[in-house]
Order: structure tokens, then sequence, then C-alpha cells
């Protein structure tokens, strides 16, 4: 086959780039905060790594630049809301850094999304702060005076999509009655979606895993929709809304914590989306990439093993 | 089914490519270094002195082990040392080696025994004995004994004739074949006399539109059929090459031969020629010469022992510090300067100039999987690496490591640049020092729990014994009382008697 040829730092780093698209809209709808957010979260991940490699009395330098740990600190700052206080972002940044990454042994070595368990903790942690979005443009000086809480204003935020949806439905409204146009959370997937193509045609990443996922989440959301179409979404508002192509194309697919084997992708990805779904629907937490990728880290071992392809002569 | 192509492998640019691919003969060198080491068995046994004058194609050396080729001069000349010299290995090994130097003359053995065309008139017997006699050995890099092979294969239906450089760069295959189309087409000939293959496959790699050219025009065999596989590296793999040909898939732990096919090197196809029709030994072999240092790359049709440096002195070398591989940039072996001489599986030497660019260093292993896709026979490289590392063998095993074949793909395209085959080279070594260890154990155990044995037996024994002789004792014991009983009684008898006698006496 032919090889791109990239080592591990320019792959971190062409990871990097294909955001660009998906934080632009995001930027284009909710404000440039979450520029904030993200030079809070880089900042924090390399004083957290080079500390805790000074301490493990490991070499700082070719860590800190491979870039791997300003990928966590981004895909944690553009998941949680862009207005959400610093100190939010910091203590997630150090958690996914440390716990999630540093304390396995560093890069390669983590069992865990170190993004999603940092975000997993925020979200068990600081339930209020992290699920506070606004649904419209927030300038710089708002934005900024919002995260470091200089004139913290509470009529700012609200609840985001998934969760008012979720809300709305628990309160017995009809699926036909809930303003369903995502029109904000269509352009930032699409987004994602762009630039997890652009990896694609890299070979950055594989496909398995991004099309089994947004396979696996598209079948359980439209049996769903089959069994009810007045209480559960359609597989449309599901691949359109949240983190889903950010799961499918930047998440799902970091190499260290998912399957290797090209079948084990598959399952992997596939099970992912089902169960974004379901805690979607079922789960108490509005959105569930996080958690639905952490429950898969776990089964990673297994699946690698079980599906080992056949080598040649066996 | 047959498809020509397989899966993974790489797309390899030609680091040194060549315009013209002729095999240049170059004038005898003055001196050769023959080494007694060869890929399998034993050191070969010099039979000749010190100070000795040796013939071309006499054969200096011998071995005991029938699976193993005896070594020939490769000059005419005087043996001038019998001594250890440094081999083209990873770990810079010793080996004992015969010297020999030119008289300039090249005065040969007399070559009109043995077959000649008329081969066949001889036995099959006679050619794989003939093939061994000449020091026939894989020319394609492995250097396995070839009568043992031919012989293995006798029952085979197809000979594979492997034509496919093992790696981009080399040329002297092609050389070979641009070179003597005629003596691989007979060479072909003389194979179909010894075993049953039905037919013969020559199986030359797409970019060689010359070579293919040129031995569709002196195949005038319609058993012998010439193919053309894509360019891509591993497809010249024992495995893989009968894979994608014949659609066969060799199952793991067995070799061509288990599946009726022979598969030989174009070379060592031209070398059975030599020795069966022409009844020269293998004194001589194509290596390809190429590098930054030497500007033009080229082949060299060289006798065995001669010196790196000879054959670089007739390149536009330049001079500095080097940077030296042997047989090829994937698989090959990094050497340390030009100090070293041709063997037998010497395919070709490349010598860099030392950019003095720092080695990358490797980085963690990030499971991209970039390794699974290019592996030729589709291991999982990712997880070797992680069980090798962490010297779990048993797991490893269970993901295959002894299928590997250590092609360096997967190290190739690794974007964290870790040596992953030298991980598994390293694994394997750990698990035959266990399985070596084992069976040392297993001895040690064997002979203490003979031992054992053997001890409880003789107390056993003496025991036994020691009971034996008491009751036989005590049986004499008893023996003797009866003994005695009967005489005391006899005595008694003896005595009442007399009393009687005297009584009888009396009255």
């Amino acid at each position: 086959m032919e090889t791109n040829h990239l080592d591990t730092n320019q792959i971190m780093r062409q990871v990097i780039y294909a955001l660009v698209l998906g934080v632009g809209a995001q930027i284009y709808f909710f404000g440039p905060s979450v520029i904030v957010q993200i030079l809070l979260a880089s900042v924090t991940a390399i004083i957290a790594e080079a500390v805790f490699l000074q301490i493990r009395g490991a070499k700082i330098k070719p860590a800190i630049t491979d870039g791997s740990a300003i990928l966590t600190a981004i895909l944690l700052a553009i998941s949680i809301p862009s207005i959400a206080p610093w100190w939010i972002i910091v203590l997630g940044v150090l958690f996914a850094i440390i716990f999630g990454k540093q304390i396995f042994g560093g890069l390669g070595n983590n069992p865990f999304n170190p993004a999603m368990l940092g975000y997993a903790f925020l979200l068990i942690s600081y339930p209020v702060q992290m699920t506070q979005w606004l649904g419209e443009f927030v300038s710089i000086s708002q934005g900024i005076d919002a995260i470091f809480g200089l004139n913290y204003v509470d009529s700012l935020t609200g609840a985001t999509r998934l969760d008012d949806v979720k809300t709305q439905l628990m309160l017995g409204t009809q699926i036909s009655d809930i303003n369903l146009e995502p029109v904000s959370q269509l352009w930032i997937n699409v987004g994602f979606l762009l630039g997890g193509i652009y990896l694609l045609l890299r070979r950055i990443i594989f496909w398995q895993i991004p099309f089994s996922l947004l396979l696996g989440l598209a079948l359980m959301s439209a049996a769903l929709f089959f069994i009810d179409p007045s209480q559960f979404t359609s597989p449309y508002f599901h691949l359109a809304n949240g983190a889903t192509m950010l799961a499918a194309f930047f998440i799902a697919t970091d190499p260290v914590s998912a399957s290797t084997t090209p079948k084990g992708r598959i399952i992997y990805g596939f099970f992912i989306g089902i169960l974004i779904v379901v805690i979607r629907v079922f789960g108490g937490y509005p959105d569930a990439v996080a958690f639905a990728v952490l429950l898969m880290n776990i089964t990673v071992p297994l699946i690698d093993f079980y599906t080992q392809p056949k080598a040649f002569g066996k | 089914m047959p498809n020509f192509t397989f899966k993974g492998g790489l797309k390899l640019e030609n680091p040194y490519p060549a315009e013209e691919i002729d095999l240049i003969r170059i004038p005898l060198p003055d001196k050769v270094i023959l080494p007694m080491q060869q890929r399998i068995g034993e050191q070969a046994k010099p039979i000749v002195g010190v100070g000795e004058h040796v013939l071309t194609g006499q054969v200096i050396a011998t071995i005991d082990d029938e699976r193993c080729a005896p070594v020939h001069a490769s000059i005419s000349g005087k043996v001038v040392a019998i001594d250890e010299q440094v081999m083209v290995h990873q770990s810079g090994l010793k080996a004992q080696c015969i010297s020999i130097e030119s008289d300039g003359k090249d005065d040969w053995v007399d070559t009109s025994i043995g077959c000649t065309e008329h081969y066949e008139l001889c036995t099959p017997e006679t050619i794989y004995n003939k093939i061994r006699v000449s020091g026939i050995v894989g020319m394609g890099g492995a250097g396995f004994p070839t009568h043992t092979k031919v012989q293995l294969a006798e029952n085979c239906h197809t000979l594979l004739v492997n034509a496919t450089e093992c790696e981009p760069g080399i040329t002297c295959d092609a050389s070979l074949m641009l070179a003597y189309p005629t003596k691989i087409i007979r060479g072909i000939e003389v194979l179909f006399h010894v075993n049953r293959a039905e037919r013969a496959i020559i199986a030359i790699e797409d970019d060689k539109p010359e070579a293919i050219a040129l031995l569709k025009k002196y195949c005038k065999n319609d058993r012998i059929s010439i193919e053309e596989i894509p360019t891509k590296y591993t497809s010249g793999a024992e495995k893989i090459l009968v894979k994608s040909l014949l659609g066969i898939e060799i199952p793991s732990g067995k070799f061509a031969s288990d599946v009726g096919v022979l598969c030989l090197n174009v070379g060592t196809v031209v070398a059975i020629f030599d020795a069966v029709v022409e009844n020269r030994p293998l004194i001589s072999r194509a290596v390809t010469v190429a590098g930054s240092a030497v500007k033009v790359p080229k082949n060299f049709q060289v006798r065995l022992g001669a010196s790196y440096d000879y054959l670089l002195s007739f390149t536009d070398f330049e001079e500095g510090k080097h940077k030296v591989s042997v047989a090829g940039m994937m698989m090959g072996i990094e050497l340390k300067g030009t100090n070293y001489s041709v063997t037998k599986n010497t395919n070709c030497i490349f010598v860099g100039m030392d950019e003095k660019s720092t080695p990358a260093k490797a980085k963690e292993c990030i499971r991209c999987g970039l390794c699974n896709t290019v592996c030729p026979v589709d291991l999982l490289p990712q997880q070797l690496y992680w069980y090798s590392k962490g010297e779990n063998i048993d797991k490893a095993f269970e993901y295959n490591l002894l299928d590997c074949i250590e092609c360096g793909c997967c190290s190739y395209v690794c974007p964290s640049q870790i040596p992953l085959v030298n991980y598994y080279q390293f694994s394997k070594a750990l698990y035959r020092q266990q399985v070596n260890e084992k069976e040392q154990n297993d001895k040690a155990r064997d002979r203490f729990e003979f031992r054992e044995l053997r001890l409880e037996r003789n107390k056993r024994e003496r025991a036994e014994m020691m009971e034996a002789k008491k009751k036989a004792l005590k049986e004499k014991m008893a023996s003797d009382k009866a003994q005695k009983n009967i005489i005391e009684a006899a005595v008694e008898r003896v005595s009442s008697s007399k009393s009687d006698i005297k009584e009888q006496d009396g009255n």
C-alpha cells in the first residue's frame, strides 16, 4: 500500500488541523470563547505533562512536543460549554493528563481516552457548570467575563439542545411540538465531518471506527424511532446533534485506547454508536459520547484478542 | 486462486535506480577469504594446509553433515592463512576462514568428469550429489543448501523460479537474466529431469520488461511459463510468491516442498546448470553494488571471497565516512566498514555516505495499526511488539510470532520509528533460549529422577537381598536343626540298639 510516511508528531498535528472547521463553526455560532478555553487547556496540559514527567524522571521535551497532550486538551476544551468557568477546564485537563494518561506511563499506555476521562470527571463532579450551554452568540468580552467570573451572569446560560429536548420530552411534550431545527449543531457536525473526511483521505484514521460508529448510532436510533416516533427523535437528529461527528472521527478514533484489529474496530465503533443512543435516550446525562467511549475502552483487550486476523498459513 | 499479488506489503521506490543492469565481469581478485561457517550446520573442516597450492574449484574444506555443502577455492594460488575472521553478522561474530592469494593464472581443477550435457543419462541421485559437491546454496540470500531443498521436493508438481529481487535497489537477479537467459532455461530442464514437476514458472516483477522479453524469446519449452507480478515489496518471499502465483497457502510451520512446490532463486538455477552441465562448482556470484557513495549502481560477477573494497574499486567510489549495509535496506545487516568478503548469499552491498543525521529516536507506540495493514502474513505487529517488549513470549506466540517473516514492512511504516523487527528477533531468541533451558532442565530433572529411582531401587534390592539372605539363613538354621534332630535320633537309635545288643548279649 501507499504510505503517507507521517511520524507520530505529524499525525497529532494533522488531527489538530482537521479540527479547524468544526471549531470554526463553534466560533461562528457561539463566539470566540472556545479559543480561550483551548488556550487555557493547552497551557494546563503542557504544564501538567512537564511536571509529571519530571516526577517520573522521564524525558520532558520529546513528550511535550509530540502534540498528544495538546490534542487531548483541545478535544476536552471543545467538548465543554465554551463559557464554563476557567477552573472547570483546568481541572478537567489536569485529570485527563494525570489520571488519564501519565499515571499509566504516558503516551501509548493509557487504556482510556484521556479527554473523555476528563470530561466524565467534570460531568459527574460539576454537572451544573457542565450542562449550561448558550444557544446564542457570545462576544469575546462577555465570554471572558463568564469564564473568569468577573461578571458571571446566570441568565446568560441555558440547557444544551440535547438536554432541552430530553427535558421537554420528560415534561410530556410531543416530538412534533419541539423545535428540532438544529442549525448551529448541524453545521458544527458538518465541520467535524469534513475534518474527519480529510483525516480519512490522509490515511491518518481508518474508515472502520467512524463508519461503524455512525452505523450503530443510526440503526439504534432508527429502531427506537420506528417503535415510537412520538417519543424518540429521528436518526437524523442523533447524527446532526451533540458531539456525534466529533466522536466518530476524532474521539473514538484515538488509536491508543481503541481496538487495533480491522474487525475489532468495527465492533468497537458499532457499540459506541449504540451506547451513545442508549445513554442519550435512557440515561441521566444529556450527551453520551464520553461514557460510551469509556465503556468500550474497557472491552478493547478482549475485542483485540478475539478478532485477530487469520495469520498466513493458519 | 492465484491473483498475482498479495495483501499488505509495500510499494517502495527503488532507492538506486540504474539505467543499465549489465552484469560486469571483473578481473580476478588478488586474494580471497572464504568462510567455513555456512547458513546451517557446523563449520566445514579445512583439508588443505597453509602454504599449499590450490586450483580454482578445488575442494578446500569438507563437512560430514550430508545436508551441508563443501567449500571450494574460488581462485588458484597459495593458501596463506587459516584463521578467525569477522563475519557478516549483526554481532560481529568471528569464524574460521581460509585465505588464498592468487597466482594470477586461474588454473582449474579437471572439469571434464561429471554429467555434462548428457545429464539425462544420469540418475537423479547422481545429480543431487553433483549439486551438493558443487557447493550450491540458495543464492537469494537465505543460503539454504540447495541439494537438500531439491531432494525434499522430489515429488513436487511445480517448479517456481524466483526472479523477483528480494528488495528494492537490488538488480543482481535482473542482470543474471539478461546475461544468461539460456542457462536459466536449461537449468530448469535439468531440474525437470530430477523431479516430477510438470511445469515451471519464472516469476519476474513487472518493472523488468527487458528481462521478461529476453526470457520469453529464449524459452522454447512449453512447460516453462514466464509470469509478471506487480513490483511490490515482499512479493519475492517464498510463501507469498507461492500464494500469489499458485493460490496455495503454505500452512504455518511448513515449507513450499510440503505443498509440492520447489521454489528456487534464479541465481541458484544458473548455479545448478553450471554444476551439472559444465561441471563447475559454485565459485562466483552476481552482486549489486549501490548507494550514494558509489553513484552509479553496478552489478558484478565476482569470485566468492573477494573483498568489498575490491568490488568498490570498480565503481566511482567516494571516500569518506560510510554507512555500509548488506542484503538490502529492509532486511539487511548494517556493517561497520567495508572490510568483509563476498559470500554465497551476498546479493548486494549498499554503501552510502554517512550524512551524520542523528537517527530518529523511537517514540511510544500509539497503536495506530498502520503496521497491521502492511503485514504480508496478516499478523498484528503492534500486539507482537507490545508482548515482545514485555517479554511475554507465550502471549506473543498466541499472536503467531513464529509466522513473522521479518520482512520489516511494519518497522518501515511505523510513525513512531520503532524498530519492530528487532523486538521480534529478540523474542524469538528468547523463546529459543527458553526451549533450550527447558530441555536442559528436563534433562537435569530426568537425571535427578533417575538417580533417585536408582538409589531407591538399590535400597530396595539391598533390602530384598538382606531379606532373602535372612530367610535363607533361617531356612538353613531350620534345616540344620532338622539335620541335628535326625542325627540325634540316629545317635539315639544307635545307642539304644547298642544297649539292645548288650542286653541280648547279656541274655
